[in-house]
């Protein structure tokens, strides 16, 4: 059996006042690509820096490729490519210095996989650090990534300032490493992203991780939103709308109801088979909607665990 | 009023560290005139006659004294003449922070986005600088005021709030010309340009008193202006009119900055060059110098330590040319050779080297060793730290390169400083055994090693507070050498002091106790600093 890419033991950083990660178990394969979803102040950084050995955990361990975080973590940085989620001031030095300087320190740099990188990025080395814009420092942090061909990549929300072409480049880029045999784990608070390159998906919440999925069984997760509308000379059948099990957010202006529904359709289809209904819109929900129904303040942990 | 509070908050450890330097700064002094210059009027004659002779030699630096036979008079020199420089370079600190710094990280974008106009925002700046500077001026009468208190005599209230004013005239009228230089220039310029220009000023000015040929041009200088005050001394004035020069001095100055604020581009100067069009390049450096250690770090640092050589070797010279002038009419002076037999050791030119620019050389190496420990703390709190650590790199081998870039730069340093000695000593004819000036030179590396080290264990463990607390360490360190022989101290009081662990190699060889003290406590803090370093959580 492989040695596990990334592998966490009750992992906890106690900030106090409820802040911080708790208990975080988890396993990511190799040549997996895990999406660590959560809002701003959730704990995706603190996990991230736990397992790039920044920080120490109150209790718990982390391993990556079976070497701890901690005690071996020279060898773990020979593995990983690390893109943190705000680049570093550099000040004068010039783009390609920045790449020289960390690429001496790390060693085993290939400078024709920095130039195709760059190229692909149109990332122009020659410019300060200082005259990038924050696009081109988050272009300059995949190149600082990528450019020692790692087999695993811990990236911090990575895409942040990137225009919309150049994200797709990045999805691209993680297929290819992916396809190379590299684990890829990413956090991010943009569902979308996580659409286009994750196997599966954790959600963490408040420093809990409260659900780790397929992305197919996040999808099945549906809050579908429907818009209803009735003949004119039909009267809304507001009330049994309201009843009718796993229906929600129901709102009715004239004779137009728009509503979620939850679970399954009999309910409502019930509540509806008296009434002539001439328009039935329903739209299939984005994962920043399933991402939302987990992160309602008023949700329960249990319940989104299920 | 908003900005100006905010602008207030964000200088307030500015503000509070220099009133709490200034106030002891002065109230030592006035303390000290009590211990040194006696009780009875004929002493305190005798004590202001010896001194005013060294006095009259130092005017090419210092502006002439008087009275000094009253403690207004010898904290008016002595104080306030050195207080002008501290807060000149405060008002640069603050103005090119003010003017750049808070561009170059988005404060400035954030504030004007609230809608407060660029002269409002910049009004803002200067006014809240100018109520600290008064606060810290303030700050620093009160001390002589309480230092006459201690020495049983009492100290008018309106020449010390004459005092107070010139002062923080002076700075705010500095705060001003730093504001406009560092519109003019780009970003990574400003501090460097609006200080050169302030130094300038003050050489003009300074070097006025003994050139004849710069009389005619020191009235652009505001430090001509500063000193035509002097309000402390019985009998003092205070020249409202050069006061006043000196407000208008910063409207002017201010004025300019906003126009010249409104007229260009965040981010640039108003006189930006066009960038040269050049292809793209998507090739990593290939320079050597990147892939070996200490070598890369070195290199990153090539301008800043240069520019640290470059002056100490400048005020080196500077300062052999100095001995040459004032050493040479003081000999002349049979009363004087006590109090040097008393001060000095050795020949009287390498024991007056030995003594003044080495003791200054200590101070401006602990500087740079501040500076350094600076630049370790920012690593840690804008992430820099943290991509370095993202490579194959324990954190145990960053403590020591730190080390080790900063001894190879110190003893770059110290060499340069040595060899522009050894130079100008020959050509102003004096005569210096080269093995004891090397020893002297290469002596300043452990000085620098010992303050470093002691900032790698604060940087490890608070980096926020490290260069405050570092800088502290230096000025009561330089301050216990300073006063210990003025109030008397037993020698155990000086031997506390890190800068006492120096010895006088230039006269007296290297001091082995010294040497290995310097040692032990380097090897002992680095130690501690990589212990720390390996448990604590980065960026915390």
């Amino acid at each position: 059996m492989p040695v596990a890419a990334i592998q966490t033991s009750k992992l906890s950083k106690d900030y106090g006042l409820g802040h911080g990660l708790f208990d975080l178990d988890l396993t990511i394969s190799p040549q997996e690509v895990f999406g660590f979803l959560g809002p701003n102040g959730a704990g995706k950084s603190t996990a991230i820096r736990c397992l790039m050995g920044m920080i120490r955990p109150t209790r718990g361990s982390a391993h990556i490729f079976g070497l701890d975080c901690l005690r071996d973590s020279v060898a773990v940085k020979r593995k990983v490519g690390y893109m943190p989620g705000d680049m570093p001031q550099f000040g004068s030095l010039r783009g390609r210095e920045v790449v020289a300087y960390l690429g001496g320190m790390r060693g085993n740099v290939d400078p024709t996989l920095v130039r195709k990188i760059a190229e692909r990025f149109d990332l122009d080395l020659g410019r300060r650090f200082r005259e990038y814009s924050s696009g081109n420092k988050k272009k300059l942090g995949i190149v600082l990534a990528f450019m020692h061909k790692p087999e695993l990549l811990i990236l911090d929300e990575p895409t942040g300032g990137l225009d919309p072409l150049n994200q797709q480049e990045f999805y691209r880029l993680l297929n290819e490493t992916r396809e190379a045999g590299a684990a890829i784990f990413l956090s991010s608070h943009i569902l979308s992203e996580v659409e286009h390159v994750c196997d599966r998906v954790g959600i963490i919440r408040s420093g809990r991780l409260v659900k780790v999925a397929e992305l197919d069984e996040i999808h099945n997760i549906r809050v579908l939103r429907l818009e209803i509308e009735f003949a004119p000379d039909t009267k809304v059948p507001e009330a049994a709308i309201r009843s009718a099990a796993g229906v929600d957010d129901v709102v009715v202006e004239d004779n137009k109801v728009t509503c979620t529904v939850k679970g399954a359709f009999d309910p409502l289809l019930k509540a509806l088979s008296a009434t002539t209904v001439i328009n039935l819109v329903s739209h299939e929900p984005s994962l920043e909607e399933v991402f939302l129904t987990y992160y309602r303040p008023d949700a329960p942990a249990e319940a989104v665990t299920r | 009023m908003t900005a100006m509070r905010l602008a207030l908050r964000l200088g307030q450890w500015g503000l509070i560290g220099f009133a709490v330097v200034a106030f002891i700064f002065t109230f030592i002094n006035a303390v000290g005139f009590y211990a040194v210059a006696g009780h009875t009027p004929a002493e305190r004659e005798a004590f202001a006659n010896s001194f005013a002779q060294i006095a009259a030699q130092l005017t090419v630096l210092l502006p002439p004294a008087t009275r000094l036979d009253t403690v207004g008079g010898y904290t008016q020199y002595r104080a306030f003449g050195s207080l002008v420089i501290m807060f000149s370079i405060w008002a640069l600190a603050s103005a090119s922070g003010a003017a750049r710094g808070n561009e170059d990280r988005g404060l400035v974008d954030v504030i004007l986005a609230t809608g407060v106009s660029r002269v409002r925002a910049l009004a803002a700046q200067v006014a809240a600088f100018a109520i600290a500077g008064f606060v810290a001026a303030l700050a620093a009468s009160a001390g002589l005021m309480v230092g006459a208190i201690a020495g049983q005599e009492s100290f008018p209230i309106v020449p010390a709030i004459e005092a107070a004013v010139v002062l923080s005239a002076i700075a705010v009228s500095c705060y001003a010309l730093v504001l406009l230089v560092a519109q003019l220039v780009p970003s990574r310029m400003a501090a460097g340009t609006a200080g050169a220009v302030l130094l300038a000023l003050f050489l003009l000015n300074s070097l006025s008193r003994t050139f004849d040929s710069l009389h005619r041009l020191r009235w652009i200088s505001p430090f001509r202006y500063y000193e035509l005050s002097t309000p402390l001394p019985p009998g003092g004035t205070f020249d409202v009119t050069a006061t006043l020069v000196l407000f208008a001095i910063a409207i002017v100055a201010c004025s300019l900055a906003a126009l010249a604020f409104r007229k260009r581009d965040l981010g640039s100067a108003l006189f930006a060059f066009r960038a040269v069009a050049r292809p793209p390049t998507y090739e990593p450096s290939r320079a050597i110098v990147w892939r070996v250690p200490v070598l890369r770090d070195l290199y990153d640092r090539r301008l800043g330590i240069a520019t640290w050589a470059i002056g100490l070797a400048a005020m080196a010279a500077l300062f052999v040319v100095l001995t040459r002038t004032i050493v040479q009419p003081l000999l002349s002076i049979p009363g004087l050779a006590t109090y040097f037999a008393a001060l000095l050791h050795g020949p009287i030119y390498q024991a007056f080297l030995s003594s003044l620019w080495f003791g200054v050389a200590q101070l401006l190496m602990a500087g740079f060793a501040i500076t350094q420990v600076g630049r370790w703390s920012a690593e840690d709190t804008d992430g820099r730290l943290e991509l370095i650590l993202s490579t194959p790199v324990s954190r145990t081998r960053v403590v020591i390169e730190r080390a080790l870039v900063l001894a190879v730069g110190a003893l770059i340093i110290a060499a340069a400083s040595g060899a522009a000695v050894g130079i100008e000593s020959n050509f102003q004819s004096i005569d210096l055994d080269g093995g004891r000036l090397a020893e002297a030179s290469l002596m300043l590396v452990p000085v620098t090693l010992v303050f470093a080290a002691v900032g790698a264990l604060l940087a490890a463990r608070l980096p926020r507070a490290a260069v405050g607390i570092l800088g502290t360490f230096a000025f009561v360190s330089y301050l216990m050498l300073q006063v210990g022989p003025i109030f008397k101290m037993p020698d155990w009081f000086g031997d506390l002091s890190a800068f006492k662990l120096y010895g006088q190699p230039l006269t007296e060889g290297i001091d082995q106790t010294g040497l290995a003290i310097m040692v032990a406590i380097v090897l002992a803090a680095f130690w501690a600093s990589a212990v720390v370093m390996r448990r604590r959580d980065i960026g915390s």
